[in-house]
């Protein structure tokens, strides 16, 4: 096991390498210039040329092919792409183009939003989409199977934009039970510790903030939770259907185990390892794909960070948030992939 | 696994919780007693000293010398003073910091500055701080001008850095009166004085911050009526009222300006009480708005114009018949109606009608396709125009050609990916004024060219190659702002313009912003708009009058044409 864990945590270093690749590449692909992005209608040449130069985006994006023609090694190297590469070899992710302040600093603020909102989504759907599928599944073709199967379909297809505009004009303009948007009221201080809100508030024995920020991520986290929700429950019911049809499940029936047992000690566990792999693969969307949920209730994370990013060009912030994305990506899977020897024994990494 | 290994996982994340709450706690007080930063302290919402304004994005940067984002300077304006300021409402620049005199040539202005002003650190506000600002902008090698700043528009308004400078010093006299010297006389000196981006900051703050002087950790210092306390990154900005403003006192405690990115959501925020006002609505919302009892709509008198603009490196755009036939064939009135909505109005110039130098006079092109079709058949297309001929090459940035001369390409009519506040629709203005060339006789490819950083870069390179959708926002409510800076350069082929070229209204516009009598500048003005007119030069489609929704509470909120607004006089009706 330790040295499948091993082996594994070694893989990851060339998978980050391609992903810095890739992500460089197809950065320089889309057209446009980061400096006229910057400038806006007040572009003239000479300034395009000194943001250029002061980023180093006037030299090639990896290799230089002239300066290798003239026999110059070192101007062979020195591209954006090694540039970068060497930085990130010091832990440095660079600096915002437009803002010129280090990317560590922004994404210590903003991360920690992210996390905490995918983690109350993620925990909404498992909450919410494992037992509904379970009970779903062991009462097939009944009236709750029938309403589960159209709720999470419709879970599945609803526009989150719509339903987050929805939710805010229900909740905060008609009813005006929540807030309609931001992370904290004003007024409102949380010691930061973590910068998760609500952890924070808890250790510091907060409640006021806690109550403030706990009202403030409800409906952006049911927002984000309404996809995985609805794809875990769809994966629980199948798989446990599958399960339920199995020999040994009928023999337990037969011996007169009462349907508890037989549902959550035998056929839920080996239900599970396909609803971990969707698990997996949903917590990492929920990081990344958290964009259009944050834009809508003005949440300070990464994703909208990204997403301005890429349209204003500042490369250094796409990459750095990326490549931890990417990060996560690979952590996630490999914790789904060491959970499964927990569920089946007959697993094994050796 | 075995049948207790859950509830032993579940033991073992129990107690890791517990462990991490210990590790936390020590540094802290008594968790149910804890006071001060742990304690919220009063929400100051309920007694309402506190105006919310929604906007769609960040601040770029707080120090208003390195940003060209108007959403920069609507928190710099509250905080920075400039030597001179606009007055509400109106484009005229009136003293705020300083009061200053011209000589006779307007090359030498004498400044008398405020006495007993005190910047929110506490230092004084003198000459020194004002040349410590200028100079700062100025040379490339001070000390407090890093590398990697770029002061856009110092270089902009002021001529260049270093020697390229208009300002050739800025002489101390005594500690309240320093003196501007001109290489050249200057009409809109004390216009430039006003911008929002020449507010002075403290130079302690400035010393003391180094490169961090107006990001989220850095802030800024200045003399204004609101100090800066906090920046939240993407999220808002918190402004604390200067007790010791030197003006009239802020009627309001806190300012928050908070970042609500969708247009919709930022709309029900207002709806929902959470903000006061905000700018950038749907059209939607703001039919929605000005039914609603509970709130207001205020419109800022347009100091924008949106055009349709030739690129001359079209052989037949060099032939004035065709210009004019696609001058005829625009609905513009028709345009502006369904797609401005009831805040634009039509453009005859390129100056708003409420700057100096608007010549009322110029008679409209009429909208008349059939006479298009004529013209166009004048200029040798009695069958309709479908395709041009580029007239040169064309290169991009790199030097790579993207065009030959002779190369015949389809009639494209280039419209911008983005909604920007002198063109609420681009796209639909751009499928209705083809809908509109098309039945004039003419055959246009309604063509996007990329985002928006591609679009500008495609204008700056002139490489829009054919007729392109475009407009400007002026940023200090001088015509020279709006005239000098498209076509002063025009005795070359100005490459930005479409490669438009005209000598005689370059020498125009060139003599115009020296002179400092403002009745023969506005009668050049005058004369350059109705050159631009007789030339057609360009279709001048819209002004813009963008809207502002606020709660019905909010009182004394003034919106201005030009800089940021003056949260100061804001106050709550109830």
């Amino acid at each position: 096991m330790g040295r499948y864990i091993l082996r594994r945590l070694l893989s990851v270093i060339p998978t980050l390498i391609g992903v810095t690749l890739v992500i460089f590449l197809f950065q320089r692909l889309i057209p446009g210039d980061p400096a006229v992005a910057m400038l806006g209608e007040h572009a003239n040449a000479e300034n395009v040329a000194r943001i250029r130069e002061q980023f180093g985006l006037d030299k090639p994006a990896f290799l230089d092919r002239d300066a290798l023609a003239e026999g110059d090694l070192p101007g062979f190297f020195d591209s954006q792409y090694v540039r970068y590469f060497g930085r990130l070899l010091q832990f440095d992710l660079g600096e915002s183009i437009h803002r010129r302040i280090p990317i560590a600093e922004t994404l210590k603020e903003r991360f920690p939003a992210t996390v905490e909102l995918s983690l109350l989504a993620m925990s909404i759907a498992l909450v919410v989409g494992i037992p509904i599928g379970i009970l779903s599944a062991s009462r097939r073709n009944s009236f709750l199977d029938g309403a589960t199967m159209i709720g999470s379909l419709v879970g599945v297809s609803v526009p989150i934009f719509w339903l987050g505009i929805m939710e805010i004009m229900f909740f905060a303009v008609i009813m005006k039970w929540l807030p309609s948007g931001s992370r904290l009221s004003s007024g409102i201080v949380i010691k930061p510790i973590t910068n998760l809100l609500l952890l924070d508030s808890l250790l510091t024995g907060n409640w006021v903030g806690f109550k403030d920020a706990f009202l403030h991520i409800l409906m952006p986290a049911i927002s984000l939770a309404t996809i995985p929700t609805a794809i875990i429950t769809r994966m629980t019911r199948s798989s446990m259907l599958d399960v339920l049809q199995e020999d040994y499940i009928r023999t337990a029936s037969a011996k007169g185990l009462s349907e508890r047992i037989v549902l959550f000690r035998h056929a839920l566990k080996n239900a599970f390892l396909p609803v971990i792999t969707i698990i997996g693969i949903q917590a990492g969307t929920l990081l990344a794909g958290a964009v259009l949920t944050e834009t809508i209730f003005s949440w300070p994370g990464i994703g909208k960070w990204v997403y301005d990013s890429i349209l204003g060009r500042d490369y250094p912030i796409v990459q750095g948030v990326t490549l931890l994305i990417a990060i996560i990506f690979l952590v996630v899977n490999l914790l789904v992939d060491l959970s499964y020897a927990l569920l089946d024994p007959r697993i094994s990494y050796e | 696994m075995k049948r207790n290994t859950f509830y032993t996982l579940f033991a073992l994340l129990i107690m890791a919780s517990m462990l991490l709450a210990a590790c936390a706690s020590p540094s802290e007080p008594a968790a149910t007693q804890a006071p001060g930063e742990t304690e919220p302290p009063v929400v100051p919402a309920e007694t309402k000293d506190t105006f919310i304004f929604g906007r769609g994005a960040d601040s770029v940067q707080l120090d208003p010398a390195l940003v060209t984002d108007g959403e920069s300077f609507r928190v710099t304006g509250q905080v920075l003073d400039s030597l001179y300021a606009f007055e509400q409402g109106t484009t005229n620049p009136v003293p705020s910091l300083a009061e200053c005199t011209p000589n006779a040539d307007a090359s030498v202005w004498s400044c008398k500055l405020r006495e007993g002003v005190k910047f929110h650190d506490g230092t004084d506000f003198n000459a020194d701080a004002v040349i410590f600002n200028f100079e700062r902008w100025r040379f490339t090698d001070n000390p407090y001008h890093y590398p990697s700043q770029v002061f856009e528009y110092y270089e902009a308004m002021w001529g260049g850095f270093d020697d390229a400078s208009l300002i050739t010093a800025v002489n101390k006299i005594d500690d309240l009166n320093v003196e501007f010297v001109l290489s050249t006389p200057m009409a809109p000196f004390l216009a430039n004085l006003a911008m929002d981006m020449f507010a002075i900051s403290s130079p302690a703050a400035i010393q003391a911050a180094g490169e961090a002087y107006g990001t989220p950790t850095g802030g800024c210092v200045g003399t204004g009526p609101y100090k800066f306390v906090s920046w939240q990154e993407g999220t808002e900005i918190k402004l604390v009222a200067n007790e010791d403003y030197w003006g009239e006192k802020p009627k309001i405690k806190n300012i928050i300006i908070r970042v609500i990115p969708d247009d919709s959501a930022r709309f029900l925020a207002l709806q929902a009480g959470d903000i006061d006002a905000l700018e950038q609505a749907v059209v939607e919302d703001l039919a929605t708005a000005e039914a609603d009892k509970n709130l207001q709509v205020l419109t800022r008198p347009a100091l924008n114009t949106s055009y349709l603009a030739f690129n001359f490196k079209i052989k037949e755009f060099q032939d004035i018949k065709v210009r004019e036939a696609v001058a005829h064939a625009i609905d513009k009135q028709g345009l502006i109606s369904n797609f401005f909505g009831k805040y634009g109005t039509v453009a005859t110039n390129f100056l708003p009608p409420l700057l100096l130098g608007h010549n009322p006079d110029i008679q409209d092109w009429t909208y008349d396709p059939e006479l298009s079709k004529s013209l166009l058949a004048e200029a040798g297309f009695p069958d309709g125009l479908s395709e041009v001929t580029v007239a040169e090459d064309v290169t991009d940035a790199d030097g790579n050609v993207l065009y030959t001369a002779g190369q015949k390409i389809p009639l494209r009519l280039y419209y911008m990916p983005v909604t920007r506040f002198y063109f609420p629709a681009a796209k639909e203005v751009g499928e209705g004024m083809a809908a509109n060339l098309n039945a004039a006789g003419f055959k246009v490819e309604l063509y996007l060219e990329g985002d928006w950083p591609t679009y500008l870069g495609g204008r700056r390179n002139g490489t829009l190659m054919g007729l392109y959708l475009l407009g400007w926002g002026g940023d200090n409510g001088d015509p020279d702002n709006f005239l000098g800076y498209f076509y002063a350069t025009g005795a070359e082929p100005i490459k930005r313009e479409g490669w438009y070229q005209n000598a005689d209204l370059a020498a125009i516009l060139q003599e115009a912003v020296t002179l400092p009598d403002p009745e023969a500048r506005a009668a050049l003005y005058r004369q350059a708009e109705q050159m631009l007119h007789d030339d057609v030069a360009r279709i001048w489609l819209g002004h813009n009058n963008t809207p502002l929704i606020l709660s019905a509470a909010v009182q004394g909120y003034v919106p201005q044409p030009v800089g940021a607004e003056n949260y100061e006089f804001v106050w709550f009706s109830n």
